[in-house]
């Protein structure tokens, strides 16, 4: 696979909760190797467009296509359920409030999709969450339940839940907006490894030092549409828009 | 005839009592609880045009008295009966055992599926949608998440709902069965000894708190993930902090 190979493509996509248009035509590309952060103030529709990539929020109308695959719709809902299925298995989602399953351990809970959604033994996969948990420094936690780590702790877990499926992408909606301040830095830091692995990451964020510092691209989004899109270098030290200027002068 | 007298002559009567009992209400609960799951989903999840039948059944079932269940039933399948025997369903009515466990258990059913609804409601919608992100069809986003956490929380509500079961199965007695109730009548229309009652209420007294005893160990198996609770504390003292 080459560096410009297109893994997942949203062309126009746009969402209406009855008569509130939320999303009014957005398209983005993520190529391998990608680290997109998208930015943009409370109710600009950047969690909503994320959640439509894996079909959480079925958009109202446009295509969203993973390595060449177009996620067929019908009647407001993906056509064949386990077309989406399986794409979703193949786009890792880390999620603001971790989500994660309080009633298995934190090895369960890591270990569940391989076996659940892929069918991987359970030696296999127990090999595996047990490695994707001494990466993200939690090897000692791994019988503990959910309500026994904290909330970077449980962000932690929820993202070797994600990488346990070795996706193709990952989407992270806002990972850190849930946490204690002194606890940002740990779930920061495995991100920022993930992205010198070249994972393909995009990233809702409110962290303007990771979106700056660690993606390549950066996507502004104002009421529904992108505003301003770029690189972060460009985008941080010369922003084209007011709606941008303003909103990076809000957050510093 | 004192009370240890009358229980050392007839306790082999309690004792049938007591195993009818005991079948009737397990039988009659276990029957709800094979159904309840699916009726909870469609209560939880489906529009109300689908809802519309389901809901006249539990309104009936839990607004009516379970006595007048059981008549309808029992008595009201006697005035099919030409109807019954022509389905060949007779051989079942005729029997009172039959007619008090197929109150039971449609009585029951509505509870539990009312139970269980909350239970499914009560399932954080975020770990729905985690199972949902990683690829997991409905099926089993239900079978390894709604339903171990709906029944988490359903779980002390139908204890509940059975030890109340239990205690209504003794109208079974008024239609000729012979569970606890239904003996202890027989043994005090002979004896005219009221302490026989004394017994029955002992006896039942002691299922419910096996039940109960059973029961709680279910729930903390059910519980390894929901820590212990805090220490009592007073009012002055803050809550604890959340840990780090």
């Amino acid at each position: 696979m080459t560096q410009s190979d297109i893994i997942l493509k949203a062309e126009n996509i746009c969402k209406s909760f009855g008569t509130v248009e939320v999303l009014k035509g957005i398209s983005l590309d993520a190529r391998n190797h990608d680290v997109i952060s998208i930015l943009g103030s409370s109710g600009s529709g950047k969690s909503t467009f994320l959640r439509c990539l894996n079909f959480l929020e079925t958009p109202t109308s446009g295509t969203v296509t993973i390595q060449g695959e177009e996620v067929l719709v019908r009647d407001g809902k993906p056509q064949n359920p386990r077309q989406i299925e399986k794409i979703r298995a193949r786009l890792g989602m880390v999620f603001q409030q971790f989500n994660l399953w309080t009633h298995r351990t934190v090895l369960e809970n890591v270990m569940e999709g391989p076996v659940q959604v892929k069918g991987v033994s359970k030696a296999e996969a127990r090999d595996k969450a047990d490695a994707l948990l001494r990466r993200v420094g939690l090897q000692d936690r791994m019988e503990m339940y959910p309500s026994q780590l904290s909330g970077g702790q449980q962000q932690r877990v929820a993202i070797a839940r994600a990488l346990a499926m070795d996706p193709d992408v990952i989407l992270f909606d806002e990972p850190t907006s849930a946490l204690d301040p002194e606890l940002v830095g740990d779930v920061l830091k495995v991100m920022q490894d993930l992205a010198a692995e070249g994972r393909t990451m995009i990233v809702v964020t409110h962290e303007m030092g990771f979106a700056r510092e660690v993606s390549s691209e950066v996507v502004f989004l104002h009421e529904g549409r992108i505003a301003e899109q770029g690189p972060p270098d460009q985008m941080f030290n010369s922003p084209q828009t007011d709606v941008f200027k303003k909103f990076i002068a809000t957050v510093k | 005839m004192n009370p240890i007298e009358v229980i050392t002559e007839y306790w082999p009567r309690l004792l049938d009592g007591t195993i009818m009992t005991i079948k009737l209400t397990f039988l009659g609960a276990f029957i709800a609880a094979l159904v309840s799951p699916g009726l909870a989903l469609v209560r939880a999840y489906s529009n109300s045009f689908a809802q519309a039948p389901l809901r006249l059944y539990i309104s009936f079932m839990r607004g009516t008295p379970i006595l007048a269940q059981l008549f309808l039933i029992y008595y009201g399948s006697g005035q099919f009966r030409p109807i019954l025997q022509e389905w060949g369903l007779w051989t079942f009515f005729r029997d009172p055992f039959n007619c008090a466990l197929l109150a039971f258990a449609l009585n029951s059913t509505a509870y539990q599926t009312e139970i269980l609804r909350g239970g499914i409601m009560g399932v954080a919608q975020g770990e729905v949608e985690a199972a949902r992100a990683i690829g997991m069809s409905r099926i089993k986003t239900l079978r390894r998440v709604v339903f171990p956490h709906a029944y988490r929380i359903a779980w002390p509500a139908l204890g509940n709902e059975i030890i109340l079961l239990m205690k209504a199965s003794a109208l079974a007695s008024v239609v000729t069965v012979f569970d606890i109730m239904g003996r202890t009548r027989q043994v005090f229309s002979r004896t005219f000894d009221f302490s026989i009652y004394l017994w029955a209420a002992i006896i039942y007294l002691c299922i419910t708190a096996m039940f109960v005893i059973l029961w709680r160990q279910a729930e903390l198996r059910l519980s390894p993930h929901i820590e212990p609770r805090p220490r009592p504390r007073t009012a002055m003292q803050p809550a604890k902090e959340p840990r780090a």
